[in-house]
Formats: structure tokens, C-alpha cells, sequence
């Protein structure tokens, strides 16, 4: 399925060259480049160990002590559920939702893109789709606020072309906001990425299929995402990922209460100093990634990206 | 300067390095002498070192320069200066010179032995008798801090809209079922003023106010709010929720709402701005709504504790105060009124007081509570408000 | 023909829709920052100017400094964060690492976790390596939250690379290094370049971190443009948000001709 998957390690060795090379077993062969492997990621690990799990090792221990009773408990965990059950089904639903549309959007700029036979308008959309990548978060939360308001700049250009009466206007700061904006900003991330995928695909199968007649939606959906399925799954991998961790967008789109758990994180610190439930709102948002990032390697032992 | 450059390894190179790159020294660390003020309130705050007490300072002081960072509004941006300052506790001299903080982290920082002890130090210590700059919210913070000023929650309206406003919370709730969803508040996750407005509320329907303002603390008394949230539920149904302080400020901006609470100081300073239209006006509901100072205090290690006692000298003032505090910036002095009075044009003190007057402060005007009742109330409005 | 012009008006009228969702909110962001005064029920803002812009470019505010602090902030977080990544890629992509899929996850978790929480773990550690308030310190903690496009890329460009043009490389007689350096590394600059973008916008984005690590010493553009925002000041905030885009679409712009189709095509498989 994989269009290129990694090489099998020993190719037969082209002619002539045998001769020159010392031919070691390859049993220690692999071994040594195991370790050299290690060696080249070491850096990269110890950063993280450093300047990540050593600080997460702080977190764990408060959400884990309990303070009051002494020892280690779940009593963090239970307080943050009985406070944020409802945030909790809430963060998911949202983020889920948003993940969804961003993977519809991103495969339909990308085939378009792939596809289009209108040469302006492929051009076109390659410009247009990049620019909320640029915005930072912050940014996009302030945008979305002053613009999906009730009395804000979408509903009054709607009005303004007779699209909507002004007593019909709503105002979409909401769950729908939090949605929107993050959909906004996050698709062309995961565009660029599938768009990319679906252009290094040959082009000969999809050229094929058109000629026997097939239409354009059908060879997108049957002939190109099943190729770039993995790619898009990154992406998406990402995209959930950054989402779940997000504070300004929330804080600033949705007023109301259910909210996003990253919100009542900073809301359990900052109002009554309670490190130890924030720290456990924390590993439950964790574990909310958790369920994708097994989605993620289960893909990955089934593609064989997983090397004996 | 920075006082302990043998802790920074590296930082010299990495500034200079960074100030050839860019080919502009960056300000920070050059030979002068650098007072560090972090403020945790909103951006006023941070306009009002930046533009008019620090130019003045470093006027007064020459070879000192003073660099201000804000951190937000609300418990938020406080609690922020006091993580930074709890990190950096096994240091022995602090990044952090002078803070201006709210009531309750100022309050948590005393406690935590995070600040220093300096007002009888200063020259302006004792121009200041309201029992804030001894309590704050049941802690005792006196001689550790200096109030910067005094602020009040109220209720901004449009005076065409809205031609009977209401005058307490009674009246609110009559007006607000009369008016479905014209009124709006901020809940209890993003920012004071709908905090004020929910504590105010349970002033009024939960009893025992004065006990909730003063003390002593009982956990029991929480369980006599259930009436009071049940209603404040029902009533939450026939409002608009806001996204925060400015975001009530927004949507009254935007006519989406015509009535909600705000703060005074941030509501002239909006209008002044032109976000806010020139015809809405304020209102403190009755029985009472919540007010409270910013502090001004110093880090227990503070690298420049003498600068930073000048620099609160000359913030409070009598001058400084009627000019830069009441007249640029319109908040209710922190120091002793009559004090500030006196340097002040009449004209300047009319209009600050002109909503919202003197008697109405001193009638309605109420402190927030004892901090373990303010945070029963927030969990309990968590748990049967929005719950 | 109708059926042909039909279809050109549909795509015209979804792109128009497309860019109505794109712009409307850009757009919004450059009426206010142009806006003196905007109040309801008008549609426009009331008064134009530019009096805003001279408040966030006075002498006394660091907004000059900040996007200065910004701009070199997040060139280092590049190069530390390809420093970082290209042996780290190379192993991934090419190697034979057991555990693979771990390890790239592992790389995943940095941005997994509210850093709400972290952040100030970071900067207690941080207080007593001294290195609070340094450069360094801010760039390592904008490093590690930029990681996970960092590695996951770097590892796609390396497994992109044809690995016969490099055994042919040593085939005739270079060492595995010069082999790296000569073939293979070449081959897969552009990949980890286009890495590059994600990692620099990242490091212009992230405020929490740097107000733990960098402030009072170092301060960043979005340190400005978050209190601004949360407060609502649009007007400062757009204009904050404005001057931010400049070097984002700046570097895209370098960085653009390295955006190879067949490398992201690869990326985090």
C-alpha cells in the first residue's frame, strides 16, 4: 500500500562490487548499526528526557500524591472527574469533530489540487489555502472572535448582501467558534502534507482510470486516498494532537461552560493554586492522545513500519 | 545590571552575539541599571509603567531604566508572577524587582514568604489607613504592600436602551426576565468582573455576608448557598455569556448585549479609546458589588530592593497618584483620597465620580470574601451552576 | 459548452466562498488595525488612522525589541532543532532501529501535553542551571515543542533519499561519512528544510515557555499580542498579529522551493 516503502535492507549486492568490499556476517553487521542508529538519535532523546519527561515527572507526582490524605491516590483523578466529566466528553467531541473536517477539507484542497483540470483555479487554490498556517493561535482566536460574532464582520457581509435578515443573525461563539477556528487554521497544515503525498503519486493509474471514464470524485476516494491514507492519518495525528493542547482558542471563543479541558487546567492553577488536579486533568487529556497515538502504531506494525 | 552574572553562564555571549546579529543592542542588560516590574493586570497596567511612572523614574533616577512585563488580568496574570518567583526561590537574588499584584496572590505570596516587608520603610507608608492595605480577602498582608489603586465592578448600560435601569439585584432579575438575553456576564473561568457579579449575588441571596467578608471561616456555611445557586441556574438560562472582562465590554461595543458587568477603570479607559460608544454609562447594583485594590509589593530577594522602594515612593505619591492614577489612567486612588484631592483639578475629580459617586462607593461598594468562602463560592458555582 | 460553463461558475463560486473564509477574518484583523475608533451599530470602523501604530512603535514600548528577540529566537530554535534532528532523522529513515514507531512517538509526546502544567517544572530546573533569561534557555524550550515536525520530517527526507546513490558512493571507495555528507545529506536538505517552516512558526507562536524562561530578561512578540488579545484590545492586538506575519511569510517564502512534493509525502510513516 505504502508508495515507497523503505528498501529491504540487503539488496543483491550488484555485480563486481562483491569483490571489493569486506564482506562481514550479517548478524553483526545489524548489530553495529543498531548501535550507530542509537548514537544518532541519542541527542534527540536526551532533549527530551531532559527538558520534557524530567519536568512530566513533577506533574506525575502531583497528580498522583494525595495531599491531604498522605501517600498516592486516585483522588486527584476522581475530583477532576466529578468537576469535568462534562469537559471531558466536550474536549473530545470537539477536537474528534474538528479532526473530521480538516481531513474532509484537506483530501478535497488536495485532490482538487491533484485533480483540477482548470489551470486558474488549481493556481488560485494553491495560493489561497496557505495562509492561516502563518496565523499564530493566539492571532486566529482574536480573529475568529471579532468575526463570527453575532454583530460580527461574517454576519454583517451577510446581511449586507441581502444572504440573511439581521434578525436571523446568530452568534457562532460557541462550540461551533472553537470548531470553526480550529479548522481554519489547522486544514492547511494537513493540506500541504496529503497535497504533497497525492502530487509524488504516479499518475499514470489516476490518467487510466479517467480515460475508462471513471469521474473525478471516484478516483480521488477510490484510487488516490487509499494511497496517501497514511500521510493523511499524520496529519490528522498532528493536527488532534496540537488541538488537544491548545489554551487561547478556547479561552478566548467560548464563553460558556462546558469548555475545553486545557482551559480548566489553567483555571484550577490560577484560581485556587490546585497544581495537584490540573496534573491529573493533564494525564487524562493525555490519555485522550493516548487512544491515537495506539491507533498510530498499530498502522505502523501493520504497514511493517515497525523493523524486526 | 544584573547583580549574580556568574549564574548565567553563557548570557553575556549570547546577548552580544544576538545584539551584533541584529545590529541593534537590545536594551536589556546594558550598562545601566535595570528596576524589572512584572504586573499582573491588564494592559492599563502595563501602559501606565511603560508611558508615564517609568519615564518619570528614570527621569528622577538617571542610569536606571525600568523594563515592565504584564501577565494578564485576573488570578491568572498574579499567579504567574507568583510561579515565577516560587521557581526561583533557591536563588539568591530574584529577576523580579518590583510587582503589582491582586488581592488574593498577594495575599497567598505573604503567606508563602515570597515578598518583603518594606512600607515602613517608605516615606508614603503611612498616607494609606483603609483596612485593605492591612487585610487582603482575610490574609494579613500589612507592611508588605502599598495599594497602586482601587477599582469597582459595575454594571455599564445604554441609556437609550435601557430606560428603567436597575438599581439592585432585585430589580436585575425582573429586568432580565422582562429582557431575555440583552444582559450578559462573563461566568467564572475568564475574568473578575463576572466574579464580582456572582460574588455580589451571593452577598445578596446567601446570608451571613458580613461572616463571608470578614471571618471567621466556616466550611459549613456553603451549604446554606443552595437556594441562591439554584436561582442564580434559572437565571443564568435567561442571559448571554460573555468571553471575559473585555468581551462583556466587546459585546456591549458591538449591541449584542445592552447591559453587563464591567470594571470602571477599564470601562472609561475603553471609551476613551473609542471602543466603547460615548453615551453608555455605569451603575453599582445594590445591595453592594465587589471592588478591590491592585498591590504594590517586593520580592523577599529582590536584586534591587532600594531602587524598588523609590520607584512604589514615587508611585503613591500624592502627585503621581492624582495625575497618573486618577486623571490619565481613571482609578479611584489607591492612597487616602484626601490626599490626592488636594493636587487635583475639581474638574478631573467630577468626572471620575460622576456615574458612580463617592456615597455610592462607600454605600455598595464591597471588598470580595475571605479567600477559603471565595473559593467555596467558585466551587460550588462550578459544581451547581454550571454543573 | 453550458455543462462546461456551469461547472467553471461552480468552481469560481467555491473559490470565492473559499477565499470569503480565508480572508474575511485577515481582513477583519486589517480593519482594526487601522481602526481609531469602531463602535456599534457601525458596520466600518468610525475613524481611521494610525495612532495605534505609533502607541505599539513608541520609544518607551519594546515592540521593536520584542519582534527583534522574536525573529532570533526562532532562527536558533531552527538550527538547534536540525541539529537535533538530522542525526536523529537519519536513524529513523534509514537505520536499523528496533522500536521505530516508538520512538517516534516519543517525539510526539512533548506536544501532547497541556504545557500549562510543564512549563514551570522547566523553569524551576531552568533557575538552577542558570539558564532563566537567557536566549538559550527560551530557544531549548521552544526546541522541544517544535520537535516532533522536526524529526518526523527529517526522518520522511531521509527515507525519500535513494539509498543506491549512496552505496554507489561507496562503492567508490568514500567513507560512510563522506558518503552522508556528499549524497545523502544534499538529497535530503530540502526535506529538512521545509521542517524549517513548521519548527519557526511554532517557536513565533509559543507564550507560555518563554514567559517562564525568557521574562523579565527576554520578552517576544506574543508576549505583547497575548495580553493585548486577551484584553481585547484589537486594535494593538491586529497590529501585533500584523508585524508577526511579516517574518512568517517571510521565511515561507524562502523556504517555499524546498517543499518537495515525494518528502512530505513521507512524513511520520
Amino acid at each position: 500500500m505504502r508508495p515507497f516503502s523503505r528498501r529491504p535492507r540487503h539488496h543483491p549486492v550488484p555485480a563486481g562490487t562483491a569483490a571489493t568490499k569486506t564482506i562481514r556476517p550479517a548478524a553483526s553487521r545489524d548489530t553495529h548499526a543498531h548501535l550507530r542508529s542509537l548514537l544518532l538519535i541519542a541527542p534527540a532523546l536526551v532533549t527530551v528526557g531532559l527538558l520534557f519527561l524530567y519536568p512530566l515527572g513533577y506533574s506525575l507526582v502531583w497528580a498522583f500524591r494525595d495531599e491531604t490524605a498522605g501517600g498516592w491516590s486516585f483522588a486527584n483523578f476522581i475530583k477532576a472527574y466529578d468537576f469535568y466529566s462534562l469537559d471531558m466528553l466536550f474536549t473530545v467531541v470537539i477536537v474528534t469533530l474538528a479532526t473530521l473536517f480538516i481531513g474532509v477539507l484537506s483530501i478535497a484542497i488536495g485532490g482538487y489540487l491533484t485533480l483540477g483540470e482548470n489551470r486558474v483555479a488549481v493556481a488560485a487554490l494553491r495560493w489561497l489555502y496557505r495562509w492561516p498556517l502563518f496565523i499564530p493561535f493566539v492571532v486566529a482566536g482574536q480573529l475568529m472572535r471579532t468575526f463570527l460574532a453575532k454583530n460580527g464582520m461574517m454576519n454583517n457581509m451577510l446581511v449586507g448582501s441581502g444572504v440573511l435578515d439581521p434578525l436571523s443573525t446568530t452568534s457562532f461563539l460557541d462550540w461551533r467558534g472553537i470548531v470553526i477556528t480550529f479548522v481554519w487554521k489547522q486544514t492547511p497544515f494537513a493540506a500541504l502534507l496529503v497535497a504533497g503525498a497525492m502530487a509524488s503519486l504516479d499518475r499514470s493509474t489516476m490518467e487510466a482510470a479517467r480515460n475508462l471514464g471513471a469521474g473525478r470524485v471516484r478516483v480521488l476516494l477510490e484510487i488516490v486516498v487509499p494511497q496517501v491514507a497514511t500521510t493523511l492519518m499524520v496529519a490528522l495525528i498532528l493536527s488532534y494532537v496540537v488541538m488537544m493542547s491548545v489554551l487561547s482558542v478556547p479561552l478566548m471563543i467560548n464563553a460558556q461552560t462546558p469548555t475545553m479541558l486545557t482551559v480548566d487546567m489553567a483555571w484550577r492553577i490560577n484560581s485556587y493554586g490546585d497544581y495537584p488536579v490540573a496534573n491529573a486533568l493533564g494525564f487524562i487529556s493525555y490519555a485522550m492522545t493516548a487512544v491515537i497515538a495506539w491507533i498510530y502504531l498499530r498502522q505502523g506494525i501493520r504497514e511493517g513500519g515497525k523493523p524486526a | 545590571m544584573k547583580s549574580h552574572p556568574s549564574n548565567r553562564p553563557g548570557r553575556t555571549t549570547a546577548l552580544a552575539a544576538a545584539a551584533l546579529a541584529a545590529g541593534l543592542a537590545a536594551g536589556s542588560a546594558t550598562a545601566e541599571n535595570t528596576l524589572n516590574v512584572a504586573s499582573g493586570g491588564s494592559q492599563n497596567m502595563v501602559d501606565y509603567v511603560t508611558d508615564y511612572l517609568g519615564p518619570l523614574f528614570e527621569e528622577q533616577n538617571p542610569g536606571w531604566k525600568v523594563r515592565v512585563v504584564g501577565t494578564g488580568p485576573g488570578d491568572a496574570g498574579s499567579q504567574k508572577i507568583k510561579e515565577k518567583l516560587e521557581a526561583q526561590v533557591d536563588n539568591d537574588a530574584w529577576d523580579t524587582d518590583v510587582i503589582a499584584t491582586n488581592q488574593k496572590k498577594t495575599g497567598e505570596m505573604v503567606e508563602a514568604g515570597l515578598l518583603s516587608r518594606y512600607r515602613s520603610e517608605i516615606s508614603t507608608g503611612d498616607l494609606v489607613t483603609r483596612d485593605t492595605a492591612e487585610m487582603a480577602l482575610g490574609t494579613n498582608v500589612g507592611g508588605y504592600v502599598m495599594p497602586m489603586f482601587h477599582s469597582q465592578t459595575a454594571l455599564a448600560y445604554f441609556p437609550e436602551l435601557v430606560s428603567d435601569p436597575p438599581g439592585s439585584y432585585d430589580e436585575l432579575r425582573a429586568w432580565v426576565d422582562a429582557h431575555p438575553k440583552a444582559f450578559g456576564y462573563n461566568g467564572i473561568k475568564n475574568g473578575m468582573s463576572g466574579v464580582a457579579f456572582v460574588v455580589g449575588w451571593i452577598y445578596t441571596y446567601g446570608g451571613n455576608t458580613d461572616q463571608v467578608i470578614n471571618g471567621p471561616y466556616d466550611p459549613a456555611l456553603k451549604d446554606t448557598w443552595d437556594g441562591a445557586l439554584a436561582d442564580l441556574k434559572a437565571f443564568n438560562e435567561h442571559i448571554t455569556f460573555t468571553p471575559g472582562n473585555a468581551g462583556t465590554l466587546d459585546m456591549l461595543n458591538r449591541g449584542e448585549i445592552v447591559m453587563g458587568p464591567v470594571w470602571v477603570d477599564m470601562f472609561y479607559t475603553w471609551q476613551a479609546d473609542g471602543r466603547v460608544p460615548p453615551n453608555m454609562k455605569l451603575l453599582v447594583l445594590g445591595p453592594g458589588m465587589p471592588g478591590q485594590p491592585y498591590y504594590y509589593a517586593i520580592p523577599a530577594k529582590a536584586a534591587n530592593r532600594d531602587a524598588a522602594k523609590k520607584f512604589i515612593e514615587l508611585a503613591t505619591s500624592p502627585a503621581v497618584q492624582a495625575e497618573g492614577i486618577v486623571n490619565r489612567f481613571n482609578w479611584y486612588p489607591g492612597i487616602d483620597a484626601q490626599h490626592v484631592q488636594d493636587s487635583l483639578d475639581p474638574a478631573v475629580w467630577e468626572k471620575i465620580f460622576s456615574d458612580v459617586t463617592p456615597a455610592d462607593l462607600a454605600e455598595k461598594g464591597r471588598p470580595f470574601p475571605l479567600g477559603p468562602f471565595f473559593a467555596d463560592i467558585k466551587e460550588a458555582y462550578e459544581q451547581k451552576v454550571t454543573n | 459548452m453550458i455543462a462546461r460553463t456551469s461547472a467553471s461558475t461552480l468552481t469560481a463560486v467555491v473559490l470565492g466562498l473559499l477565499a470569503f473564509a480565508i480572508f474575511g477574518p485577515i481582513a477583519n484583523m486589517l480593519l482594526w488595525a487601522v481602526a481609531e475608533a469602531w463602535y456599534f451599530p457601525h458596520k466600518l470602523p468610525v475613524e481611521w488612522g494610525f495612532s495605534f501604530w505609533e502607541r505599539v512603535f513608541r520609544p518607551q514600548g519594546n515592540a521593536m525589541e520584542s519582534l527583534v528577540n522574536s525573529v532570533l529566537i526562532a532562527l536558533a530554535t531552527v538550527v538547534a532543532s536540525l541539529a537535533i534532528a538530522i542525526p536523529a532523522g537519519l536513524a529513523l529513515g534509514r537505520g536499523n532501529l528496533p522500536w521505530r514507531s516508538f520512538f517516534l512517538l516519543l517525539f510526539l509526546l512533548p506536544q501532547a501535553f497541556p504545557s500549562v502544567a510543564v512549563h514551570m517544572n522547566i523553569a524551576h530546573i531552568f533557575y538552577k542551571l542558570g539558564l532563566n533569561g537567557t536566549y538559550a534557555g527560551v530557544m531549548l524550550v521552544h526546541t522541544i515543542q517544535g520537535l516532533v515536525f522536526a524529526v518526523w520530517i527529517a526522518t520522511a527526507a531521509f527515507a525519500a533519499v535513494d539509498r543506491e546513490l549512496e552505496e554507489a558512493a561507496r562503492n567508490m571507495g568514500a567513507t560512510a561519512f563522506q558518503a552522508f555528507r556528499t549524497v545523502t545529506l544534499p538529497l535530503a536538505l530540502p526535506g529538512i528544510l521545509a521542517s524549517a517552516i513548521f519548527v519557526f512558526l511554532i517557536s513565533l507562536d509559543e507564550f507560555t515557555g518563554t514567559f517562564f524562561v525568557g521574562v523579565p530578561d527576554i520578552t517576544t512578540m506574543p508576549l505583547l499580542l497575548f495580553t493585548a488579545s486577551m484584553e481585547g484590545n484589537y486594535q494593538i492586538a491586529s497590529i501585533t498579529a500584523l508585524i508577526l506575519l511579516v517574518p512568517s511569510v517571510a521565511f515561507m517564502l524562502v523556504i517555499e522551493k524546498f517543499l518537495r512534493a515525494d518528502v512530505l509525502a513521507k512524513v511520520g510513516t
